[in-house]
């Protein structure tokens, strides 16, 4: 498929939107931008960048994407440092912190810094801005990761190379920590014109079912996630047990393998006992699954389930949502920034509370119609790829004039 | 008003806003009061007109964060009633809108001592707000040029002009209505548009019924 434009967007999004966004545009001017990043390949960043840089460009604004150049010693270092600063027990020895460092100093003496915005995403090539402090342009560090509880030794060695940002991004008050510089929200965002997301022909999804040997005869209630404990993948199950005493349905259960998980294995194992023989439970793993199937797989469903008890943002919820289907989410998370209870899909706590959920959603479908109208309409209002290029926009404008609340562009 | 260039005609304009944290919050209503006295005038505009244009798209009940955190985290249902019940069109100044606020919670908590002791299920997190307001190239001459570009113009403009334009003009009426019957004349009509309830309608609700006032006015041979 080819790089959608800003006009492909005007079919989804509408055109005011994209008028919007083209007048903001014309406020901020001949302005560059550049994105750093530690992956071109693999991982949410990485894909919002491939989609997001190209509108940018289209839009005026000369943004370009580099990549951080390291041997596996750092990424291995890193990928602790991930897992740390999301609440992972550790302990770092003087070393991974040396390592860390001379790798970043080797790329900031490789790269250029020229552009009016530096927009660094993530840890790893987060002390870029330790060789660069005598800049002239802005720097923003946009963290994709819930820093809300992190690793104190490792936080105490990152948050001197972070307070040396202009500011700073995360994608929820939940999940910033405390800093001295400005800080800024930017949702998470799901792109409307991907194989994941995009408008399907009703044979293909047809297909996909057939493919798989789901029969479409019953009402589905679907989950796609990981076999992770956190995403409750068992108690999916046992509430489709109990729900399904009181209505017919089927459950399917979609999900990836991860190649660095072994726990899966073991999670899957389970999810299969507690389902048992059931015809009606379907459970399928990929490694990896096809964007375009998972499509098919969230638009024929009448329910989809995020039944999750500790998460990050969860943009399978938005993924589902912008399909107007009905969610059912554990309250973990940024699932209730999407889901607001009763209004945007249903907030659950409990296998219990998920069994009612799915009795009242199958029972009630002009209720279940509403939530999944109103989801897509939050979804349109904050959680696409159109709404984040407003905010670097307004970013843009905002960094200009750092002291004002209000600007009057005229 | 705002809008108006030259003349009678009537430009356009838009707002967007940026989101910023503050890392202030809240875990009772206590704590509460006190972000709503010390916050800045862009957080209370961001907790209240910014929140109830999202809350109008998804048909929400609520017109404020402040109204939604007082009944879901904190399960003070009388409390948020009487937030709820606050038309943000009455308001054309911050400064009269956070006393109203602060009068709301001071008397509640008056009325609900023990109010001030519960812990709410999940703080409240204040945030700020870097606001933009823009000049769109969209003109209305008359009214079916009005009613013409109404029918495309971004949601944002429609909320700029009904609800938010009026704490910079600090007028008691959306811009639509005082153009209407200022440059207009047509004082009947700007008053229909006036008294459009906005709770009902989500912003698309609002544009298709403006548009049929319109309509019918036009159809009545007004024009």
């Amino acid at each position: 498929m080819t790089t959608p434009t800003l006009w492909d967007y005007r079919e989804v999004v509408g055109p005011d939107i994209i008028e919007e966004l083209t007048i903001l545009a014309s406020h901020v001017g001949s302005r560059s931008i550049k994105m750093i990043n530690s992956t071109s390949v693999g991982g949410g960043v990485a894909e919002m960048l491939r989609r997001i840089v190209p509108l940018l460009n289209e839009m005026g604004i000369h943004t370009e994407w580099e990549v951080i150049r390291a041997e596996d010693e750092f990424f291995g270092i890193t990928k602790a440092f991930h897992n740390a600063l999301q609440g992972n027990q550790a302990h770092f020895q003087k070393d991974a912190f040396e390592i860390y460092l001379a790798w970043n100093e080797k790329n900031a003496s490789e790269m250029d810094f020229d552009a009016d915005l530096v927009v660094i995403h993530d840890p790893q090539p987060a002390a870029l801005i330790h060789w660069n402090q005598y800049r002239k342009n802005r720097w923003i560090w946009r963290c994709h990761i819930d820093l809300s509880s992190p690793n104190q030794q490792l936080w105490e060695f990152l948050r001197p190379y972070i307070e040396k940002y202009d500011a700073a991004i995360f994608s929820s008050a939940l999940f910033s920590p405390e800093l001295n510089i400005s800080q800024y929200r930017f949702y998470p965002a799901i792109d409307p014109l991907d194989d994941k997301n995009r408008e399907l022909d009703v044979s293909f999804v047809e297909s996909v079912f057939e493919k798989y040997g789901i029969p479409t005869d019953k009402p589905l209630v679907t989950q796609i996630s990981r076999y992770d404990p956190w995403k409750d993948p068992v108690g999916v199950v046992q509430a489709f047990k109990m729900a399904r005493k009181y209505v017919d349905c089927r459950l399917l259960l979609v999900g990836d393998k991860a190649a660095d998980d072994p726990e899966s294995d073991k999670i899957l194992a389970e999810v299969r006992a507690e389902a048992g023989n059931s015809a009606e439970i379907h459970i399928l793993l990929f490694s990896p699954s096809i964007a375009t199937e998972i499509n098919a797989f969230q638009r024929a469903s009448d329910i989809i389930m995020q039944k999750s008890l500790r998460e990050g943002f969860a943009l399978t919820v938005s993924e589902a949502l912008w399909k107007s289907r009905p969610v059912i989410g554990g309250a973990a998370g940024g699932i209730p920034t999407q889901i607001i209870d009763g209004y945007t899909g249903l907030l659950v706590h409990s296998v219990e509370g998920a069994s009612l959920a799915i009795r009242s959603l199958l029972n009630q479908p002009d209720f279940a119609k509403r939530l999944g109208e109103s989801g897509h309409q939050r979804v349109k209002d904050e959680f696409l790829i159109t709404k984040n290029l407003k905010r670097y926009l307004l970013l843009l404008l905002a960094l200009d004039r750092p002291q004002e609340q209000a600007i009057f562009l005229t | 008003m705002w809008g108006i260039c030259m003349g009678d005609v009537f430009q356009f304009l838009s707002s967007a806003s940026l989101e910023k944290l503050t890392g202030r919050k809240a875990n009772n209503l206590e704590e509460l009061l006190g972000l709503i006295r010390s916050c800045p005038e862009s957080s209370i505009f961001y907790h209240t007109f910014s929140a109830f244009m999202k809350m109008r798209d998804v048909q929400l009940p609520y017109d404020s964060d402040f109204a939604i955190w007082a009944d879901l985290r904190l399960n003070e249902k009388a409390l948020a009633e009487r937030l709820m019940a606050i038309d943000l069109r009455e308001y054309n100044t911050i400064k009269s809108l956070r006393a109203r606020l602060i009068e709301i919670i001071e008397s509640h908590r008056k009325q609900v001592p023990e109010s001030c002791e519960k812990i709410a299920s999940e703080p409240f997190y204040l945030y700020d707000i870097m606001r933009v307001v823009y000049l769109t190239d969209r003109f209305a001459y008359d009214l079916r040029s009005f009613r013409d570009i109404l029918k495309n113009i971004s949601i944002y403009s429609i909320y700029f002009h009904f609800i938010e334009s009026r704490l910079h003009t600090e007028l008691h009426a959306n811009d639509f209505s005082t153009w209407i019957e200022g440059s207009l004349n047509m004082a009947d009509l700007a008053h229909r548009i006036r008294d459009i309830d906005i709770s009902v309608y989500t912003i698309e609700g609002l544009r298709s019924r403006i548009i049929q006032l319109i309509d019918e006015y036009l159809k009545g041979g007004n024009h």
